[in-house]
């Protein structure tokens, strides 16, 4: 942990869902434990903020994204075929 | 290399065991010979010391040296008897030295749809005693799955079923379908080509088998040894849901988690989303009471040491101006456009009010207190009869607790 404030300021973007709300947890518990300074307890709240946007956001716009997969894999391995498949 | 020995007008002579080699790289470039099923009886087996055994198969035309070596002749559910039908499945070589091609048996089933019951329970049997079904073998599911693969055939309901739970519950998941017949034992070994083309794809965190209802010879594919196997074997947690409630194939036994229909191993591999916009909402809650104690508690020290001191110190009138500007800036940060505009639109505007302590006493809340000056957060941390002090807006109210309820809503999503 390098300081009260993780990840602050980085894009949330490309991070997977569980792992925001995950941290919006972590910062639940560190504001309700009490323990911060003033200026970090706003930081964290306002990260808090945008975490919570940031999730809403993906929730609205989430649509399930369905891949299928070829005969020969994603990576296109080698994956024998059948004489006969039905 | 091969050269004829004789002028170059004359055809070519082969040495015998290039021209086997050259039958062998025949059959073997042939990827039908490599994975095949055959029915036949069989005849003449023998059981030399080696362990392995060999036969022929044969029908009413035609006849094919076979071999069952030791391995796989010991996980074989029958031995091969004179005159028994059986379907061996395996693949077709050349054997070089003798000039022979022949059937490499890789396992064999017994004909005819009466024994599948007993099959089922042979094989139930053996892989049990191999351990496959331990239930110290299980894994449980990952809590939040990225990724999930599944397993089915791509036709029917079964699917379409599968994508409507996923969707409803939590469509922040993305599906990896590997397609599949699965239609009889015959499906089998595609069964368990599907299921090792998603064993090889990166970042997947749970992986769901399942086919709809039918008959047990419609399932039989899922009793297949090589496709229970093939699901023991996983690199990831695995769930199987195939048939009704009443159908249970070994593949179910083999799984980590077993469900009773293809929906509920939907409904088993996702969190429910629905209840995610109540729990963001609560934490955010959470996060702007805290917040607002924590300017609450400095506020109070504030005025606490200005009390003790019964006159403006400097350093005091410092501290109360740094308070002062910390709470101001607190407000301009998160009062910016934009900020109220995510706010806005997460309903979050009192929360933000709340930020204020004053604003939070004079929208009605209030603060309790322990003799001992502790802000009460538990209820845990006091008793009937112990004595509170009630802090409002204007004032306060001194209190006796007669009673303590704790709540078990804040822990829904540890």
């Amino acid at each position: 942990m390098s300081g009260p404030v993780p990840n602050a300021g980085d894009d949330l973007a490309g991070r997977p869902f569980d792992e925001l709300v995950a941290e919006l947890q972590r910062i639940v518990q560190t504001l309700e434990a009490g323990q911060v300074g003033l200026e970090d307890s706003i930081a964290l709240y306002r990260e808090g903020l945008r975490l919570h946007a940031t999730c809403e956001e993906r929730l609205r716009a989430a649509e399930l994204a369905i891949t299928e997969l070829g005969r020969r894999g994603l990576a296109g391995a080698e994956v024998p075929e059948p004489a006969q498949e039905g | 290399m091969t050269t004829a020995p004789q002028a170059s007008a004359g055809p070519r002579v082969w040495r015998v065991s290039d021209l086997n080699r050259r039958v062998r790289g025949l059959l073997d470039a042939d990827t039908a010979l490599a994975d095949v099923w055959v029915e036949g009886e069989v005849s003449g087996p023998s059981f030399p010391p080696s362990g392995h055994c060999f036969f022929t198969l044969k029908d009413a035309n035609s006849q094919i040296r076979a071999v069952l070596f030791r391995e796989e002749l010991e996980r074989a559910t029958v031995r091969p008897q004179h005159g028994a039908q059986l379907v061996c499945h395996g693949r077709v070589r050349a054997y070089e030295p003798q000039g022979v091609y022949q059937l490499y048996v890789e396992s064999v089933t017994p004909v005819g749809a009466g024994d599948l019951h007993a099959q089922y329970e042979a094989l139930r049997a053996k892989l049990g005693a191999e351990g496959l079904f331990e239930e110290s073998r299980k894994r449980p599911l990952p809590r939040w799955p990225r990724r999930i693969g599944v397993v089915t055939s791509p036709v029917g309901a079964v699917w379409d079923d599968i994508c409507t739970v996923l969707r409803r519950r939590y469509p922040l998941v993305e599906v990896v379908l590997s397609p599949t017949a699965v239609q009889g034992g015959v499906s089998a070994p595609a069964i368990v080509r599907a299921l090792r083309r998603l064993y090889a794809v990166d970042g997947l965190d749970l992986v769901i088998l399942a086919r709809g209802g039918g008959s047990i010879e419609d399932l039989w594919g899922f009793n297949a040894e090589e496709v229970v196997r093939t699901v023991a074997a996983s690199p990831i947690p695995i769930v199987v849901g195939v048939g009704h409630e009443s159908d249970i194939t070994l593949a179910d036994f083999a799984a980590d988690r077993r469900a009773p229909t293809p929906s509920a191993a939907a409904e088993i591999a996702v969190p429910d989303g629905t209840q995610l916009p109540n729990i963001l909402a609560r934490l955010s809650q959470r996060s702007a009471t805290a917040t607002a104690a924590r300017f609450e508690a400095a506020r109070r020290a504030v005025r606490g040491e200005g009390r003790a001191l019964t006159g403006l110190r400097p350093d005091l009138a410092a501290s109360r101006q740094r308070a002062a500007e910390l709470l101001d800036r607190a407000h301009r940060a998160l009062g910016s456009d934009l900020e109220r505009r995510r706010l806005a639109a997460a309903g979050l505007r009192d929360s933000l009010r709340a930020l204020g302590p004053l604003a939070t006493l004079d929208r009605g809340y209030a603060v309790a207190r322990r003799p001992d000056g502790m802000i009460l957060r538990d209820p845990a941390d006091v008793a009937s009869g112990d004595e509170l002090e009630i802090i409002v807006a204007r004032g306060a109210v001194d209190t006796r607790v007669t009673g303590v309820r704790p709540g078990d809503m804040e822990e829904l999503l540890a």
